[in-house]
């Protein structure tokens, strides 16, 4: 057999190589990343008329003054919605991985996704009844952490890290920073008619960021699909 | 046996095409026959030979099934053949580094 011969591929530099652009490929042949990122921007921009129309409640600290809003409907939407959007996403990751016949790394991404939103509801729903004493300290920090939205941004770091992409976590480094925003500038929730603002803006970098990896990976999965 | 790293590269592995069936197993966890044979431009037959050598030597598991009504034959690394894998890629690594050197210092 001619490849068992010392061919000029064979050089450990032309092997090395060779081994990088094969790994490379690999990845990218895994990679569905505008999948989840489209999934994740239509539940957001849903989300908007179930918080405009479900009934809210208002509870307050009588000392120190501080008072919480919130919306039974969203502690269930968001849950449900989570839950659902990780197990399609990973039907559609497995799906795709048996057509194309390389293995996929999104089962630590759903298990993690899931597991982050299920806990961080739990965060909320205390919080609820134990808001921030300081809305801007760090323990405001914790409170704008323990949404829906940050248990997106944080599962999406590790699909990052799953799929070794770099502009992924660039991505969602700068959609957690938008998540944090109302935390960076003072203002803790916006008041009608306001309050979908941050739903928009948020649901927005995500359907952009999936617009943009639908066409950076296009030509890559378009002949499988 | 001398310390150059040529000494430590293993017959088994340091091949061009064996090489890059591992480095693909690896990346992807589980691997399809066909997957291997597009990405390497082999042919089934020549595909199979190295698979066999491999499968041999414990570095891959060879796993047939079907999907529907396809025939399909997945591909998974073993724990000996991460090792070897990464064994090869070090003693590469070592290599050019000492060809290098030696390029420098008879510059």
């Amino acid at each position: 057999m001619t490849t068992e011969a010392a061919l000029p591929g064979d050089d450990p530099g032309r092997l090395l190589s060779n081994t990088r652009e094969l790994a490379q490929r690999v990845r990218k042949d895994q990679r569905a990343t505008w999948f989840p990122l489209l999934v994740f921007a239509v539940l957001t921009f849903a989300s908007i008329p179930v918080r405009r129309y479900s009934g809210h409640h208002l509870d307050c600290l009588a000392v120190p003054r501080v008072c919480t809003v919130y919306s039974d409907a969203e502690f269930v939407y968001w849950p449900i919605a989570l839950v659902l959007a990780y197990v399609a996403i990973a039907a559609f990751y497995i799906r795709r991985s048996r057509a194309r016949g390389v293995g996929t790394r999104v089962l630590p991404y759903a298990i993690a996704g899931i597991i982050i939103a299920v806990a961080l509801t739990g965060v909320a729903l205390w919080e609820v009844h134990n808001p921030p004493v300081h809305p801007l300290g760090l323990n405001g920090l914790a409170y704008q952490l323990a949404r829906p939205e940050a248990a997106i941004g944080l599962a999406l770091l590790v699909l990052a890290w799953a799929e070794r992409n770099r502009a992924l976590l660039l991505l969602t480094l700068a959609y957690l920073a938008v998540v944090l925003m109302p935390f960076t500038f003072g203002w803790v929730q916006p008041s009608p008619p306001w309050y979908f603002y941050p739903a928009v803006f948020q649901g927005s970098v995500l359907l952009l960021g999936g617009i943009g990896f639908a066409v950076a990976q296009r030509p890559l999965w378009s002949p499988a699909s | 046996m001398t310390g150059h790293p040529a000494n430590g590269l293993d017959d088994t592995v340091h091949q061009r095409v064996r090489l890059g069936i591992l480095t693909i197993a690896r990346e992807a966890g589980r691997v399809e026959f066909s997957y291997l044979r597009d990405n390497l431009e082999l042919t089934a037959g020549n595909l199979s030979q190295h698979l066999g050598v491999l499968e041999s030597a414990g570095l891959i598991t060879i796993e047939k099934g079907y999907a529907g009504k396809r025939a399909r034959t997945w591909v998974t690394l073993t724990k000996a053949g991460q090792a070897a894998l990464a064994e090869e890629v070090a003693q590469l690594k070592l290599l050019i580094s000492q060809i290098e050197r030696s390029g420098t210092s008879l510059g």
